[in-house]
Order: C-alpha cells, then structure tokens, then sequence
C-alpha cells in the first residue's frame, strides 16, 4: 500500500526521466532560477545553464531505467525529497552505467512542483 | 554558513560515530527525522537508532568516496553521499550511496530531518 508521497515522488520521477530520455530541452520547465543542480561534481546555478548543461551531454539518446525511488517529505512548505538509483543506456555502448540521483522538490501553486536541488553521480563498479 | 564546510564536518562525524559506537548517532536525530534504509521507513530518533544499533554486524567500516552538497533553502544543507562499507569478515566491501537532509538547531549545530540509504547493488 503506497502512501501518499510515495505516489508524488514517483510520478515526478516517472516524468522526469521520460523528458531526459525524450525532449531533454522540455526539462526547464522543472528548474527554477533559484534552481542548483552538482553533476558528477560540477556545480551548476539556475534554469537556464541547468538546461544547457542537460542539452549537451554527449549523446543524442539515453535510457533511463530506475530501480529504486525513495521518497520523504521534506517537513517545512510541503517539500520533497527523492532517491533514485537505476541504470542508464547509451546508445553503441554494450554496457550501462549505474547512477544514483536526489531531488529536493518544492511544490509550486498549481500543484506541481520543481526540482529546487538536484544531485546526480555514476556509481563506478 | 558554508554548506561544504557544514557538510564535511557532518560527513565526517556522522560515519565515525556510525563506525565506533552507533548509539551515538541519537542526538542527530529528532522526533520528526525519517530514515528510509533500504526502502524500509523509519520515524523518529529512537526508532532510527534502535534499527541502525540492531544491523546485523558488530564492526563496519565506511570509507567515503565522494560528498555533495547544496543549501535547501531553508537553512538547510542536502549531503549527497557515496562510498564503501566494509564489514568485518567480509571479503569484499559493499557499495552505497546516502543523502542526508540536514536541518539547523538553535543552538546553531545541524540536526538529520531526512536521510535516506541504498546499497549499490552491480
């Protein structure tokens, strides 16, 4: 039996993946100015270098496969916490790769909400 | 406040605290922390140190490979962690991954509101 963040957390997930792997420019629409996303290591500020950032990773294809989505809330202004783990295809490469990702969601007026953090890093085997 | 240095120095005494005496990670947690480990939840300080002193081993050893982190926006740090554990007798150490959510007090420490942990399975 699901609860009720857990419900959130993973349709969130469900459609951020989907953009990543299909229309990596409609990803701004998650981010904020306000918004920080550390790429393996690399800090980056606000929507539109996030949205740069994401637009050129050096492939044109990827897959996401998600294995596991935690979800917490975050206590003050109905935040969200999400941890991802999953696996990731490239294209011409015969193995995937292993990542983990967390989100730190703020919920907007609309009933959505925007990736106010954002951390992603391979896991090497 | 630095959120690398709050960061570090939690990083740092959260995993050695973990590794020589799990009872006192108490007072890092509160009533409305929530620990998920390995997709079971958990609430409150009591409850987290009763299952993170009942893990089935007697030693373990962290050794962290990489600490992120970014101010939340509220006076909070996010910690985005990984590394390894090595328990005793084990051959080869485990993979994980954490990430904290870390929430000032008033006496100007930080406390854990969220952490949340996976092992990294290949």
């Amino acid at each position: 039996m699901e609860e009720q963040i857990d419900l959130v957390g993973k349709a969130f997930i469900d459609h951020y993946y989907h953009l990543l792997d299909n229309d990596r420019p409609a990803l701004s629409s998650l981010y904020r100015p306000s918004s920080m996303l550390t790429f393996e290591g690399q800090k980056i500020l606000g929507v539109e270098d996030i949205t740069a950032k994401l637009t050129s990773l050096p492939f044109d294809q990827c897959q996401h496969v998600i294995s596991t989505i935690d979800s917490q809330p975050s206590t003050f202004a109905g935040g969200i916490v999400v941890f991802v783990s999953g696996s990731l295809q490239l294209p011409g490469e015969e193995h995937h790769l292993r990542f983990s990702q967390m989100f730190h969601l703020v919920p907007v007026l609309e009933g959505n909400f925007f990736v106010q953090n954002d951390m992603f890093l391979l896991n090497y085997g | 406040m630095d959120p690398d240095a709050v960061a570090k120095a939690f990083v740092d005494h959260y995993y050695s605290t973990f590794d020589a005496n799990r009872a006192g990670l108490g007072n890092l947690y509160q009533e409305g922390s929530m620990l998920t480990f390995e997709g079971q939840k958990i609430q409150g300080s009591q409850s987290i140190v009763a299952k993170l002193t009942s893990l089935p081993f007697q030693q373990c050893k962290h050794n962290i490979t990489t600490v992120d982190c970014q101010p939340s926006g509220a006076g909070g740090v996010l910690v985005f962690v990984s590394g390894t554990l090595q328990l005793a007798g084990e051959q080869h150490a485990l993979k994980f991954s954490q990430m904290f959510h870390l929430m000032p007090t008033p006496q100007g420490s930080f406390y854990v509101l969220n952490d949340i942990f996976r092992l990294n399975y290949a």
